[in-house]
């Protein structure tokens, strides 16, 4: 049984602060996804969990023990590298072993006869041989154990790497972003294998990656970060619905969420020249006139090509993904407030089913659906909660 | 326009065969010099093949001179360098190559500052330094002395080797248990193993070759290296040429052995397939 609490975790190279006060508890079997953009400290993180980096402040504990002092080797987690790692001079069926070897390991194994006998003696008892066959198996790599990682396709060295963690049976098992090596159909492949691998094997499973599609459909828990702060720990659902703030909005989602900018106006919101009583959920944030910004997924978004009660535009883009559609519309009333497009673009993203036969420069109608939304302050970014309410901007 | 495949390898392997000749000549010629009789040694026309009816120079030169003596002192004081150069070599290179250490820099200046001085320049200092330790007329000082002058480029050399080796298989080897000891023993040698014996030839030719330290710091006849030995015949007055071409290439040929046994392991690309790209 492995949980994990990290203690305000610090990491600070020279005069940057690549991981700053991090504290998460992860409950055993456990899948957590670390989440973020390159550079987001993610991967350090990563790093000082399994000691291959010191910390600068801060405390890990495995199963109320603490571990941040301790060499990799005797912290009980294994670790899968982005770029495999595989020993090359070295069979597959030996870098599988390696890690059970090192465990018997006497000084005269460096020998060069009497050691290499030895090591062959630890291969070749029935413990680990069945081990490794077992292992070899459910990788699909038994036919492949006397080649040379040389000779294999990055699936299959990424599998060897896999296997070479799963021999040891820890109770944590580390990856820095495995597949992001693989093309997109073999990490749909592998991303399936990792996932029954977490049912199969058990124990807790720490996994970094920027791919958001990764995080949400692997993940039990995510922690988003973004430059060495945790934005939002939670499950990929609560993600998803409550973004902490827009960062975590916009990181969440392909497309990702519109941000537009409103106004609360007594039980009303006003969104550009359209006034939309609050939906239920929000409602307890009505009261004097303040400007908020409106997060509204683009499946919450319909398009009308007639007028009516809803936010004037033009076709912008259309893409077509095959099972739907994604329309760019240039609103022409409303403001968006997506940082990355810089000002003045104003455009939403909506998600239509099927083929669209719309065209960029057609005039249409957007109407919104705000049963699911989420209002942010547009100052601070943040989610607002029921205690913003009694605070009018 | 491209010239035909053909064309193209019999161009190269004619340029093989040039370089390959250009190599093996000398060679050819002191066989075919040592198998020639002292009389047609100075004829107007030289032979081309060897006659091998004068064979018995070989017997000769083995049972009056001291070669043997001499090629085997050469083969410890060879094979004592390229044991003890690399065995000193390998943890500096990997800490040049690992570790950031204060003075990092100067130390591996320092090295290369050593290449920079001749032997003949040391010869003096050497000499009275190992009076001094009772290491004159010993195979053990005359290894050193070489020691001394191959561990700095055997180093720089595997340090090279030793930063192409991926950060992450050293890493993933932290994980699986191993200390920096073996890591550097059961991962990055084994890794770096067409340098070490590129390195290992290197070392090996210093210690065969050497001359002007084996000249002073040996005075015993019974320890003396075949490098000094040749020399010796060498005389005033006069030389017994095809006794010197026999010797020679008695000399050569172990040293030929040891690099056909080594040069299989210089292959490169045995890195290829641990990490991606």
């Amino acid at each position: 049984m492995a949980s994990i609490r990290l203690k305000g975790v610090t990491r600070i190279f020279g005069s940057k602060t690549a991981v700053s006060d991090v504290s998460i508890d992860v409950a055993d079997r456990e899948f957590l996804v670390l989440l973020g953009p390159s550079g987001c400290g993610k991967s350090t993180l990563l790093r000082m969990l399994a000691g291959l980096e010191s910390l600068s402040y801060g405390e890990i504990h495995l199963n109320e023990r603490r571990v941040d002092q301790l060499p990799p080797s005797a912290r009980d987690m294994a670790f899968v590298f982005q770029s495999y790692a595989l020993y090359p001079h070295m069979t597959v069926r030996r870098n599988i072993t390696f890690p059970l070897i090192m465990r018997n390991f006497k000084w005269w194994f460096h020998l060069p006869i009497i050691g290499g006998m030895a090591k062959r003696r630890i291969e070749q008892s029935p413990a680990v041989h069945d081990l490794v066959a077992k292992t070899a198996k459910i990788l699909a790599l038994t036919d492949m154990l006397d080649r040379f990682p040389r000779t294999l396709s990055g699936g299959q060295r990424q599998r060897v790497a896999l296997g070479r963690a799963m021999v040891r049976q820890p109770q944590v098992f580390l990856m820095d972003e495995p597949l992001s090596n693989l093309d997109a159909k073999l990490r749909m492949s592998m991303r399936a294998e990792i996932i029954k691998l977490h049912r199969e094997v058990g124990g807790t499973f720490v996994y970094v990656t920027h791919d958001q599609v990764e995080a949400m459909t692997m993940g039990t828990k995510i922690a988003l970060m973004r430059d060495g702060v945790v934005q939002q720990f939670g499950t990929p659902r609560e993600i998803y619905l409550n973004p902490a703030n827009t960062f975590v909005a916009r990181f969440i989602g392909t497309p990702p969420m519109n941000l537009v900018e409103a106004r609360i106006r007594g039980a009303n919101l006003q969104v550009g020249e359209a006034s939309l009583e609050l939906p239920e959920h929000l409602a307890k944030f009505a009261g004097a006139e303040r400007a908020v910004l409106l997060g509204i997924r683009p499946n919450q978004l319909q398009i009308a090509s007639s007028s009516g009660r809803g936010l004037a535009g033009r076709i912008a883009l259309v893409e077509h993904v095959g099972a739907e559609s994604v329309i760019d519309v240039h609103l022409d009333r409303a403001a968006t407030a997506h940082l990355e497009d810089g000002e003045g673009r104003n455009e939403v993203m909506i998600t239509v089913a099927g083929y669209s036969e719309l065209r960029p420069g057609d005039p249409v109608n957007v109407s919104l659906d705000l049963r699911e939304t989420v209002l942010f302050d547009p100052a601070s970014g943040a989610r607002m909660r029921a205690t913003d309410a009694a605070h009018p901007g | 326009m491209i010239p035909a495949r053909g064309a193209w390898h019999g161009f190269r392997m004619a340029g093989i065969l040039a370089l390959l000749g250009a190599a093996a000549f000398p060679l050819y010629w002191m066989l075919v010099t040592s198998l020639t009789p002292s009389s047609d040694l100075f004829a107007d026309s030289a032979r081309i093949w060897p006659k091998f009816s004068e064979v018995g120079v070989y017997a000769d030169a083995f049972r009056t001179t001291g070669i043997a003596r001499w090629v085997g002192n050469s083969l410890i004081v060879a094979v004592g360098t390229t044991l003890v150069s690399l065995a000193l070599a390998i943890f500096p290179a990997y800490a040049l190559s690992r570790f950031r250490f204060r003075g990092m820099t100067l130390v591996g200046l320092g090295l290369f500052i050593t290449q920079m001085l001749p032997e003949a320049m040391l010869v003096v200092p050497l000499y009275a330094i190992f009076g001094d330790l009772a290491l004159l007329n010993t195979l053990t000082g005359l290894i050193l002395a070489n020691v001394a002058f191959t561990v700095p480029v055997i180093t720089w050399i595997l340090k090279g080797a030793i930063d192409g080796v991926p950060i992450d298989i050293e890493e993933a080897a932290r994980i699986d248990g191993c200390s920096r000891l073996d890591i550097v023993l059961a991962v990055v040698l084994p890794l770096v193993a067409p340098t070490l014996a590129a390195a290992a030839v290197i070392a090996f030719f210093h210690g065969w070759n050497e001359y002007v330290f084996a000249q002073t710091l040996i005075s015993d006849q019974e320890l003396r290296t075949a490098s000094v030995g040749l020399a010796g015949f060498v005389g005033e007055l006069s030389t017994p040429i095809h006794t010197v071409m026999a010797i020679g290439l008695m000399y050569t040929l172990p040293a030929v052995i040891f690099y056909l046994f080594v040069q299989r392991y210089v292959v490169a690309g045995m890195t290829a397939g641990g990490v991606k790209g």
